[in-house]
């Protein structure tokens, strides 16, 4: 479950009763999670979305973000 | 000696006609000693009147906790009402929570809650629990007014081992904030209470998790009971707007002032 919180996002993790803060970045990695988009597609959404951002950029952002959704034991 | 307690601690809480759900009972064995009695349990016998309190006191915020109070959720947490905004006030036990409460209220603000705040999922809005405020002893020096009803054994007032309970409603009889969400989340700081006074902007989203962990943690002695996934989300949903403070110092009043200049802004 995602949730806006002031300026920041909070993620909480219902199986383990966690709730984590995420910035917007991560916020917006987390919507691609869904099972369907794998980590490249996840890049390339969010390039068509923000197209000023350097994609080589993103796709650093992305392996970074999902290596710690990862290792929060968020990805199932 | 118990009734007179029981009106000092919930004087501020609101009177009803409803019939009692739960009964506690605190009897005076021919000993000396004191029984306590609480829904479900064995009883507590041979204990001090303090410890006897103490024990119904937790049996009865744990019935809440655990739902039996109704569909609420409770938060260790405090707060108070500036102008139109709520801020919820939250730290650890020792932390200082009911003095900054005390040095809001007698700027003149309405209480929110002193250890215990209510959130209904219903609406996603926060209100006052009708309880009185703890303050130790050596905190009274700055807080005159609240000495001196102390002092007289105002109604309202009753002094315990090292420390005095104080109903908001000794203070001010509107005491109530309104139901509303929050404005802001002050986490005030116990390990810096020696430093100098301050308040700073902090991250949201910590803050967030911090008031989800104080619905969700088990205080000691209170077994929370699991709470539902809609009811974190509504409470999540709550903060949407809020902003984040930390707070410390060793001036409560110093930290009240700023906090006060921060909402009437």
């Amino acid at each position: 479950m995602l949730r806006r919180v002031g300026s920041e996002w909070v993620l909480y993790d219902a199986a383990c009763e966690r709730a984590h803060v995420l910035n917007l970045t991560a916020a917006v990695i987390w919507t691609y999670c869904d099972g369907e988009h794998e980590r490249a597609s996840i890049a390339e959404a969010i390039a068509r979305e923000a197209p000023g951002i350097d994609a080589h950029d993103i796709r650093g952002d992305v392996d970074d973000v999902l290596r710690r959704f990862a290792d929060e034991g968020l990805l199932r | 000696m118990a009734a007179r307690a029981l009106r000092a601690m919930y004087h501020a809480a609101a009177t009803t006609t409803a019939p009692a759900t739960l009964r506690y009972g605190l009897h005076r064995s021919r000993a000396g000693s004191y029984i306590a009695a609480s829904p479900e349990r064995p009883l507590l016998t041979g204990a001090s009147l303090t410890d006897a309190w103490a024990y119904l006191e937790w049996r009865a915020t744990e019935d809440l906790l655990n739902g039996r109070g109704g569909d609420d959720v409770f938060l260790h947490a405090a707060g108070a009402e500036v102008g139109r905004r709520l801020m919820l006030i939250v730290g650890d036990s020792g932390a200082g929570k009911s003095t900054l409460v005390a040095h809001l209220m007698l700027r003149g603000h309405r209480m929110l809650g002193d250890d215990l705040v209510r959130f209904a999922p219903q609406d996603c809005t926060f209100s006052a629990v009708g309880r009185s405020v703890k303050i130790e002893a050596n905190a009274l020096k700055d807080m005159p007014l609240i000495a001196s009803l102390c002092a007289a054994a105002a109604v309202g007032t009753l002094l315990a081992a090292g420390c005095h309970y104080v109903s908001p409603a000794a203070i001010r009889h509107d005491w109530q904030a309104q139901p509303r969400k929050p404005w802001a989340v002050v986490l005030l700081e116990a390990e810096a209470r020696d430093g100098a006074a301050g308040i700073a902007r902090s991250s949201d989203g910590e803050a967030g998790v911090y008031v989800t962990e104080k619905v969700l943690s088990r205080e000691p002695g209170v077994e929370v009971g699991a709470v539902r996934t809609d009811v974190v989300s509504r409470l999540l949903e709550s903060l949407a707007e809020v902003a984040a403070y930390r707070a410390a110092g060793h001036d409560p009043a110093a930290i009240a002032e700023a906090l006060e200049k921060e909402a009437l802004r």
